[in-house]
């Protein structure tokens, strides 16, 4: 009987070289990172389920889930507004994955696993700004894109799902984008040319900003 | 330090900086330059007066304007793949290494020999193209057009792609403001104290507009001080972007703005990771242009004389860049305006001819000036220019009262009045207004969220531009909800104005109104004589304005001459419609980061890296690439590789990644009462683990998409669709749930990129997965019988999802695990499928078993074909409403004699069949009245060991048996072919079921 | 263009497609052909105010009815289709 491996390989693997990458100056402009292993859970509240929903995700999370493009960070998850009636639930570990998330929404919502289906990349640095306004039509400015904002939008003609995480220590800030997995090679090197000109950091991680 | 070379620099003066000097190419000859010059004022200070020939008439030319609006001297930039065909000497920044060379002539600038044209000039009038190579009309693309082609036209393109990057980039503001000039500067100051978010777009690399020649006294400050004392104020705001080198270039709807910035274009290339150009697309709340004005030539014959030059220009070359056009100037007026290109010229030291003036009363104080330094001023106009391509000689005058002088000068300055700048303003079909006392046009309104400033909007006076851009960038920081204290605006005095309309001048020889396009008042009267008096007639029959410039100086005039040829006045007379861009922009520009390899973006399978290690050959489709067949070595092409990965399938096991499929997840109560809305056939009757193919149409009847659902729980269903329709049924399902039936409890989610999904087929399939997955799972025909699914799990414990459905026609199951784990599966599968033999295929193999199967795809389900034409008529339920049904009974969508599909083999084996080739009966002649459809998919059948096909034939179901003809008139190949059962293998279904 | 999405904000046309007259109501189930054909081919070509569907498939998947000016392009309302916010229904 043959001995079977079941590594998972993210779709950035072969795109992803850890270290710095484009111009070289005192200090990388954007900093790129890819998170790795993450459970991440579609919620779609069904027909009339509003308030089961709510109190669902209130027993669950203690908050109540986003109902306007806002990402809400409880001590072991993020949850992302993604659409009307709908948000994500980002965790690792394995405590928000679909089977128990399935049981704490099985009255008031469907559950889609997307946890293979996207790729997450969190951008920073002094020009991250500067390099996702080459990728995203949105305003990003700190007073129009403040930290929890979220928003469901495009790059590269591919939908995504944008929001800010807290700040570093340092105050930079940091922006997170779910992609679609099977494109992220390709919005991997777009988002590589776009910052090259600053300088880039680039790296992979398992923990969740 | 002035280089021996440049004769025409001044000692002192300018805003070049002496101790950065440059050295430059143009024609093959050196000069030298300094750094803050342009390519137009280093060859002004190097005396070099012929820059080019123009388009139509090969007539030498030389510099007419200091500014984007030039017509006339265009060059080709830079060299090699780097190579700029038409451009504006005088916007292109010099560097040191710049390489030049003049355009449309041969052999060369001094000597072409295409001067011929002007004796021809008689014949070469407006329509002269339209009216000459009409007949006989073969002759217009075999002799005609090149002939013209070499004779006329602008510049050499590169002729091998474009080496640098360009990108492109969003931005967003509160105040976006066209113009750095003075009315520009105070509406950034205005905007930017009130708290604004602000950015400011100047085209040239430097700010401050026209101050930078014509300087001035501002809040006590010289020009120059008052400027740089704002910029620093500016930037020290907290949200202002000043971006210099940066055209705004066009108003699109909803606020939002196009902008070219030349980010590297003053170099001789980008530094390394740099782009040479950045498209901007601005998204702004509030836009005040302040875009200034563009003075306006004088129509009189000659007047393109090299050393003929816009007054405003001539000041500019001499102030700005302490370069001089010319030693004696003369002046050719009709406003208080071009007397300041004598104080400037003065001021240097330079000559003055005579002043030219058309006003009746020129003031106390120029006639003081004038009696000062010892010229004349001489009341009428100028009506001819004696000189060639060394440059001006003499200039002829036309006194008021009739009597005619002569003067000698080397430059003739030329100032007709000054144009408002109202492209911006008028993008949205908007029309200007015409304002008598400047004699010119004026905004008349703007699109949404724009306001003119300053000299853009008629002020030309120093004071009234810095009134009128303050209140603008208050205002329009104001509506855009940022109410800081504006504080007070900058302060200057206003310069007086005065005008006497002068348009035509009449006399002998040429005099050109459109320089770039060789567009004279002879043609404008020509176009009148025949007719074309309508503005956008006289624009398109003389192609007046149409050049890359845009008829910037010439549009005006030209229409002023109709104006009065035609009776009318000129606002009765009226412009063409205003269309950005504002300036040329390079199409890298608008392509940015797409082109190459980047043009779109490109999907990978989770295989792919797999597939690429094996040598796999990938094909495009859609976004996708995708493993289309895995050459061996030895095998000599891609037939060779696709029949073995066949026949591997049909006599042990292969598989094929087939995870680009769309997969969407349709949960919630009503999903199956969902489905049956949109597929044909039945889907609430599904049971829980089984699956089923469905077919949806589109509303109007014909067949949309195909695939195979499954119902996983009692309300959760996996559907999938094609690869090629997977984003658009997403769309067409969410349609569907909101806007139709929006009484249903379903909720959608994409999960194409969830799982990773491959075909394993072929008999020794149940071998294959006996070695991957948990012993425990009863893979038998009874535990997992034809058209079931379910979750199993994996040896090592990886779950995944079953399928037994079979697009190949062999006993198969398709089966997904996380996508993460797609690369481990296939090697998995490789390891687990050594003993069997197991052969990954590619696309190829799968279409060669599913035509075999006569199984219909893409080009079957080609936006024409029925449930019916497919063979899958029976699928359609009666029982219930679905999208489509109604439509689908049509008369001629059931009609009898519908092109069907049919199986099609080559009488002769030895036959190759091609797909598009026509369905012609026997003994008919091939042409539209025997057509009675074509080939739709053909393959070689390595199972039947022949070529075979698809077809869709009229009636062809009734015709099974019958020989017909395949045409192929553009690879001349005809066939008999044998219209057949679709069905070549297998067909009582017995593999896929055992 | 830019179109004001009810629940994402304002965003650029890239994010949206096109689908077309937003009033035609599907007929329903039993209708004549003549009335279902109409509802499939029968469009005013509106030089004017005009509602019309937009799907904001690049950003939060929701259908919307935008009424909008075909000559100037001006938006005036952008709402939700019916089935958008369902959750809500009897909350």
């Amino acid at each position: 009987m043959a001995e079977f491996s079941w590594i998972a390989r993210s779709p950035l693997e072969h795109a992803l070289v850890v270290g710095a990458h484009g111009a070289r100056g005192t200090e990388a402009g954007v900093w790129l990172t890819e998170i790795r292993n993450f459970d991440l859970i579609q919620v779609m509240a069904r027909r009339g389920k509003t308030a089961e929903l709510a109190k669902a995700a209130q027993a669950r999370f203690g908050v109540a889930a986003p109902e306007t493009p806002k990402a809400v960070r409880v001590p072991d998850a993020t949850l992302i507004w993604s659409g009307p009636d709908q948000f994500l639930v980002l965790s690792n570990a394995g405590k928000h994955a679909i089977e128990p998330l399935s049981q704490a929404f099985s009255q008031s919502a469907s559950l889609s696993d997307q946890s293979h289906a996207r790729v997450l990349i969190s951008v920073s640095g002094e020009k991250a700004r500067s390099m996702l306004a080459k990728l995203s039509s949105l305003d990003l400015h700190p007073a129009a894109f403040p930290v929890g904002t979220a928003a469901a939008t495009s790059v590269d003609h591919t939908s995504i799902n944008l929001w800010r995480g807290n700040d570093w220590p340092d105050g930079q800030a940091v922006f997170n984008l779910l992609v679609f997995a099977t494109f992220a090679g390709s919005l991997w090197h777009t988002m590589l040319d776009a910052a090259a000109e600053y300088g880039v950091d680039i790296r992979h991680s398992e923990e969740l900003a | 330090m002035v280089g021996p070379a440049q004769t025409h620099r001044l000692e002192s003066g300018g805003l070049i900086d002496r101790a950065a000097p440059l050295s430059f190419r143009f024609d093959g000859k050196s000069f030298a330059g300094f750094q803050g010059d342009t390519l137009a004022s280093a060859l002004i200070a190097n005396g070099v007066k012929l820059i080019g020939r123009s388009f139509k008439y090969h007539r030498p030319r030389g510099i007419l304007t200091a500014g984007s609006e030039e017509p006339n001297a265009l060059v080709e930039l830079r060299s090699g793949a780097r190579r700029e065909p038409n451009t504006k000497a005088t916007t292109a920044e010099l560097y040191d290494g710049l390489e030049a060379a003049s355009q449309n002539r041969w052999p060369s600038l001094r000597h072409d020999l295409m001067a011929v044209n002007q004796l021809f000039a008689p014949i070469f009038v407006a329509g002269f193209y339209y009216k000459t190579f009409m007949w006989p009309a073969k002759f217009w693309e075999a002799v005609y057009e090149p002939a013209i082609r070499r004779a006329a036209g602008l510049g050499r393109a590169a002729g091998v792609a474009d080496p640098d990057h360009y990108d492109k980039a969003w931005a967003h503001c509160d105040v976006l403001i066209a113009g750095s000039g003075p009315a520009g500067l105070a509406a950034a100051l205005a905007a930017g104290r009130s708290g604004a978010r602000v950015i400011l777009c100047e085209e040239d690399f430097a700010f401050g507009g026209r101050l930078l020649a014509d300087g001035g006294t501002i809040d006590s400050l010289p020009a120059a001080e008052w400027i740089s004392r704002t910029l620093a104020e500016l930037a020290a705001l907290p949200d202002i972007r000043i971006m210099n080198r940066t055209t705004l270039f066009g108003v699109y709807d909803g606020g939002t703005y196009g902008a070219i910035e030349r980010v590297n274009d003053h170099l001789p290339s980008p530094p390394e990771h740099q782009v040479r150009q950045r498209l901007w697309r601005i998204v702004a709340r509030r836009c005040v242009v302040a875009a200034g004005a563009i003075e306006r030539p004088i129509v009189f014959a000659g007047n393109d004389t090299p050393g003929v030059m816009m007054a405003s220009a001539m000041r500019t070359y001499v102030a700005r860049y302490a370069a001089a056009p010319a030693k004696r100037i003369a002046l050719s007026t009709n406003n208080a305006d071009g007397w300041r290109t004598v104080e400037t010229a003065l001021a240097a030291g330079l000559q003055i001819a005579a002043v030219v003036d058309a006003r009746p009363d020129v003031s106390a104080a120029h006639r003081a000036l004038a009696a000062k330094a010892g010229f004349p001023v001489l009341s009428g106009s100028v009506n001819g220019v004696e000189g060639g391509k060394a440059g001006v000689r003499k200039i002829a005058i036309s006194l008021t009262g009739g009597a005619r002088a002569e003067v000698e000068a080397d430059g003739l300055a030329v100032s007709g009045g000054w144009n408002p700048a109202v492209g911006l303003t008028s993008y949205h079909r908007g029309r200007p207004k015409w304002q008598d006392d400047i004699a010119a046009f004026v905004p008349d309104g703007a699109p949404p969220g724009m306001m003119a400033a300053g000299a853009a909007n008629g002020a030309f006076g120093l004071g009234d531009c810095l009134r009128q851009g303050f209140a603008a960038g208050a205002a329009a920081a104001q509506s855009a909800g940022r109410s800081g204290n504006a504080g007070t605006p900058p302060v200057a005095d206003d310069e007086a104005f005065s005008l006497t309309s002068l348009w035509h001048v009449a006399g002998k020889g040429k005099a050109f109104v459109d320089y770039q396009h060789d567009v004279t008042a002879s043609d404008i009267e020509l176009a009148q004589r025949e007719g074309f008096e309508s503005v956008e007639h006289l624009k398109r029959y003389t192609t007046l304005g149409m050049a890359t410039d845009q008829g910037k100086t010439s549009n005006v005039a030209g229409l002023a001459i109709m104006a009065t040829l035609s009776g009318k006045s000129i606002p009765e007379t009226g412009t063409t419609i205003y269309r950005p861009p504002y300036v040329p922009v390079a199409i890298g520009a608008f392509a940015g980061h797409h082109r190459d390899e980047n043009f779109h973006a490109t999907r990978l399978t989770p295989s792919h890296h797999w597939a690429a290690e094996q040598g796999a050959v990938f094909v495009d489709t859609g976004l996708w690439k995708r493993a289309q067949w895995y050459p061996r070595a030895g095998e000599k092409d891609w037939l060779e590789s696709v029949t073995r990965e066949v026949k591997a399938v049909r006599s042990g096991v292969g598989f094929c990644d087939v995870s680009t499929l769309g997969k969407i997840d349709v949960h919630g109560p009503d999903a199956g009462a969902f489905l049956d809305r949109v597929y044909i056939n039945t889907f609430s009757s599904l049971a829980v683990g089984k699956a089923r193919y469905g077919l949806m149409l589109r509303e109007d009847g014909i067949v949309y998409d195909d695939g195979t659902t499954s119902r996983l729980a009692e309300d959760h269903y996996f559907l999938t669709t094609t690869t090629a329709k997977a984003g658009l049924v997403m769309q067409h399902l969410e349609f569907c749930r909101q806007v139709l039936f929006p009484e249903l409890d379903v909720q959608l989610t994409s999960v194409s990129d969830q799982w990773a999904q491959f075909s394993i087929a072929g008999p020794r399939t149940r071998d294959l997965l006996r070695e991957i997955v948990d012993p425990a799972e009863d893979l038998s025909n009874e535990g997992f019988p034809f058209m079931g699914a379910r979750e199993v799990s994996l040896r090592g414990g990886t779950r995944a999802r079953l399928f037994r459905i079979s697009f190949s026609g062999e006993m198969a199951f398709e089966i997904s695990v996380p996508a993460r784990y797609g690369d481990a599966l296939v090697r998995n599968l490789m390891l687990a499928g050594k003993p069997f033999g197991v052969t990954p295929y590619g696309t190829e193999a799968l279409g060669v078993m599913r035509i075999e199967k006569g199984h219909v795809a893409g080009p079957e389900l080609n936006g024409t074909t029925t449930a019916a034409d497919l063979g899958l008529g029976k699928m359609m339920s009666t029982k219930k409403d679905f999208i489509g049904r109604v439509m689908a009974g049509r008369e001629a969508l059931v009609a009898p004699d519908r092109q069907v599909v049919v199986g099609i083999k080559p009488t002769d084996k030895a036959s190759r069949l091609r797909s598009g080739a026509h369905i012609i009966p026997k003994d008919k002649t091939p042409g539209p009245d025997n057509d009675q459809g074509y080939v739709t998919s053909v393959c070689f059948s390595p199972t039947l060991d022949q070529w075979i096909g698809l077809g869709l034939v009229e009636c062809g179901r009734e015709r099974i048996g019958e020989i017909v003809h395949t045409h192929d008139p553009l690879r001349g190949e005809d066939y008999d072919v044998e219209l057949c059962s679709p069905v070549f293998y297998d067909p009582d279904g017995g593999r896929q079921r055992g | 263009m830019r179109i004001v999405c009810p629940f994402c904000g304002e965003r650029e046309l890239g994010e949206f497609t096109y689908l077309g007259d937003a009033r035609p109501v599907r007929p329903a189930a039993g209708s004549s052909e003549d009335e279902v054909f109409d509802y499939v081919y029968l469009r005013d070509n509106v030089a004017g105010p005009m509602s019309e569907y937009w799907y904001h498939g690049g950003g939060c998947r929701a259908w919307l009815k935008v009424a909008r000016n075909t000559l100037t392009h001006e938006i005036s309302s952008v709402e939700p289709a019916a089935g958008v916010g369902a959750a809500k229904v009897g909350a």
